[in-house]
């Protein structure tokens, strides 16, 4: 018998939208019980790489394999169901529904939230206290917390976050960060996230998409020195915020 | 402060209010108590009806994006096969093993893709094939129901409603056995073949969905079963129905309607709608053809004539009722309320739409399914990435607001015409009310629904009053959707983006 390594394994994928190629060839490896990143570009294909794990783009070509498990030709509520949680970009909860219903929604067995609510609470005290609010009056950070409250809710063995920080002021940016590296103790994550400072400090491991290609990877604690190649492929801007992260803080 | 929040949460149903509760005032003093009441309680009826076929159309276009054309012809056919099952039931019992067994064929699909799609077939045989299929499909079904004397079956209740004292006289009697038994396993076998071509044999391109076929294996075994049970009391049915307590009977009536119904909408949502999401042209399309199929059977079946469904006995006692609790007891054709003498079953119709609304309303607030609903009218892809299957969402929603028209068809049957246009009719009201009340939004449909109800009521008051053209009180429907559009163009409750 051979230990596991690897929770999730995407094996040179290509998703087309419509007559459009958008992935041509992303391979990314997620270990157990780590934290992986996925940077690159506005448009490199991210967000459409977790959308093919998850089968709600599904990749044509390639194959995708999930806790030893093929997923070619499952649908996305299957391969949720085995136990994948999703954060979607842009705070995508269900505004119509209260606090409470976005949780409840989430449940794939009876009183899963019960079980879990201690711990969502404990990272997200806020929620308790907007419990019967509906989304729509939260605030941004609020639905983003809920956001990813909600893909904790059932028993995900790994949890696929979509730009957790987008648009969140620096002190929350720090909550969100101190609630995933909390989480990550129980569960595996695969992040994707343009903040390079949040990602450098969280992950362990990065992947690099560019146009729709993966075409790099490695240990985080190698890339925050590689300037070079930080600069070829998540643009100038990141440069200032690498100079700024004076050593990593992320890890377990 | 409380007020002021509550004011801005509420504002289009408190000004609708406001703006009912101020006509209604002018209307009782202008019109005195006796018409004012009368008027007010016809459009409720109205009302009523216009809700039933709403509801469908606003849930099914909120969470899927599909405006069903066909829903008008939902509510005709649960009309058709409540009065049918109430006073010749034989009718829908010789129907049903046959439309059991074709639908067990249909389901088959899925059983028979994981086996097909690796059969090795040069390409350019795989269509020519499928096409034979269909060929061979289409003749077996034709050999199937040949001969069987579908207007016999369907016309015992035009002699019925003549001889009503013993509508069991004229009954037309079922195939014998011993020639009928082929008939429902030549359908399966037309309805595999069907399947079987759209599984797209030697296609190795299709994705195969293993789950999918064991659930659908477990459908066709159920389906059997049913094609079995109803062959066997295809010839006694009829008779113990019959003869069982005229309210119970039509309480049976409403769930064989609403069923037949439901069960409709599911079979034309998983083979006509699902193929097409993503072209809705088509789907409007498709559906408007059914729509038009529907109503040319139909006449096939039971000519264009209008048919008067009897009352149940509950509402059929001759007398009037002093009130409400005498009536209760009485089972009277009319009930006194407020001095107004008033047909006691159009009450039943105003129950009966209240309680479809607050049924819905709770359902949607309260339960799983509802919340899913509710979660999928803004996010489908988001509900499946929780792990729920949105597919079969969308088939029990579709089915929902298929069932419901129904149910207010059979509802209606005992007091308005039974009659091919009147798919059309309440269709254009239906629409008319969602876009009054706002895509998408229940609430909406049931304010729309009351508005269309009232105009529709107080336009033909005033038309007769006045001897105007009854044209009036159908355009004042128009006008009010022109006005509610203009002030709202996304309508009343509806999402405003
Ligand atoms: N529905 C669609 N139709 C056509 N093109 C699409 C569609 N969705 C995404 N794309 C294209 O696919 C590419 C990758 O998009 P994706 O959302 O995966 O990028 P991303 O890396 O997540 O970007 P961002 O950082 O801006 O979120 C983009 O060029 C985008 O324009
Ligand atoms: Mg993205």
């Amino acid at each position: 018998m051979v230990e596991q390594d690897f929770i999730l394994e995407v094996d040179a994928i290509h998703t087309f939208i419509g007559q459009f190629h958008i992935l041509e060839g992303v391979t990314v490896q997620v270990r157990c019980n780590s934290i992986t990143v996925l940077l690159g570009r506005n448009g490199a294909g991210k967000t459409t790489t977790l959308k093919s794990i998850l089968g709600l783009t599904p990749p044509r070509i390639g194959r995708v394999l999930f806790d030893g498990r093929e997923l070619q030709g499952k649908r996305a509520y299957d391969i949720a169901a085995m136990g994948i949680g999703f954060v979607p970009e842009h705070r995508a909860i269900f505004r119509n529904l209260s606090v409470a219903e976005n949780l409840r929604i989430a449940e794939r067995k009876k009183g899963d939230l019960e079980r879990k609510a201690e711990f969502i609470f404990g990272l997200f005290p806020d929620l308790k206290r907007l419990y019967k609010l509906p989304g729509n009056h939260l605030s941004g950070g609020q639905q983003q917390m809920l956001a990813v409250a909600r893909a904790l809710v059932a028993d995900n063995k790994l949890l696929l976050i979509d730009e957790p920080s987008e648009g969140l002021a620096p002190i929350l940016i720090e909550q969100m960060m101190e609630a995933i590296r909390e989480l990550s103790a129980t569960t595996t994550v695969l992040l994707v996230e343009q903040n390079f400072l949040m990602a450098s400090r969280l992950a362990q491991y990065y992947y690099i998409i560019d146009d729709g290609k993966s075409v790099h990877q490695g240990e985080m604690a190698d890339l925050i020195h590689d300037e070079a190649l930080v600069h070829q492929y998540l643009g100038a801007s990141v440069r200032v915020e690498v100079g700024a992260s004076s050593g990593r803080g992320g890890g377990k | 402060m409380k007020i002021k929040a509550f004011w801005r949460e509420n504002n289009t149903l408190l000004s609708v209010a406001l703006i009912l509760l101020a006509l209604s005032i002018f209307g009782l003093f202008s019109m005195g108590l006796e018409p004012f009441v009368r008027t007010t309680l016809s459009g409720f009826t109205l009302s009523a009806l216009y809700f039933m076929v709403a509801a469908g159309l606003t849930l099914v276009f909120g969470l899927m994006d599909v405006l069903n054309f066909s829903q008008g012809s939902m509510l005709m056919i649960g009309a058709y096969a409540g009065w049918q099952f109430y006073t010749n039931p034989t009718f829908l019992f010789g129907l049903a093993p046959l439309v059991f067994a074709l639908m067990a064929g249909l389901t088959m699909m899925a059983v028979l893709h994981p086996l097909v799609s690796k059969w090795r077939i040069p390409e350019q045989w795989q269509s020519r094939l499928r096409a034979l299929l269909l060929v061979l499909a289409v003749v077996i079904g034709v050999l199937a129901v040949a001969g069987v004397d579908f207007r016999g079956l369907a016309s015992t209740a035009m002699v019925a409603t003549m001889v009503a004292g013993n509508p069991l006289a004229e009954a037309t009697l079922q195939e014998p056995l011993a020639s009928f038994w082929i008939r429902p396993l030549l359908l399966f076998l037309s309805g595999a073949l069907i399947a079987l071509a759209q599984a797209r044999p030697g296609d190795s391109t299709v994705v195969v969905y293993k789950d999918q076929s064991r659930r659908s294996g477990m459908i066709v075994a159920g389906l059997l079963a049913l094609v079995i049970v109803a062959t066997l009391v295809r010839e006694s049915g009829p008779l113990a129905v019959l003869t069982t307590n005229g309210n119970l009977r039509f309480v049976l009536a409403l769930i064989v309607g609403t069923l037949v119904g439901a069960g409709l909408g599911a079979v034309i949502e998983t083979t006509l709608i699902s193929p097409l999401y993503v072209r809705p042209l088509y789907q409007v399309i498709i559906t408007m053809g059914l729509a038009f199929v529907i109503s040319e059977l139909i006449q096939l079946l039971w000519d264009p004539l209008p048919y008067a469904m009897s009352r149940p006995p509950a509402f059929s006692q001759p007398g009037k009722a002093e009130n409400i609790w005498a009536f209760f007891q009485g089972g009277n054709t009319t009930v006194d309320i407020l001095g107004v003498t008033f047909p006691s079953y159009r009450l039943f119709i105003i129950a009966l739409g209240v309680l479809m609304f607050v049924g819905l309303t709770l359902v949607l607030k309260y339960t799983r399914l509802g919340m899913i609903i509710r979660a999928g009218v803004q996010d489908r892809e988001m509900v499946e990435a929780l792990g729920i299957n949105v597919k079969r969402v969308f088939t029990l929603v579709f089915a929902l607001g298929t069932g419901l028209a129904a149910l207010g068809g059979i509802g209606a049957a005992p007091f308005v015409p039974v009659e091919p246009v009147m798919g059309d009719r309440y269709l254009m009201q239906g629409f008319i009310t969602v876009v009054i009340g706002g895509m998408g939004s229940t609430t909406g449909a049931a304010v729309g629904a009351l508005l269309l109800g009232l105009a529709r009521a107080f336009g033909d008051y005033l038309a007769l009053k006045f001897s105007l053209s009854p044209a009036i009180s159908e355009a004042s429907t128009v006008i009010i959707m022109a006005i509610v559009l203009l002030a709202r163009p996304a309508g009343l409750l509806g999402r405003r983006e």
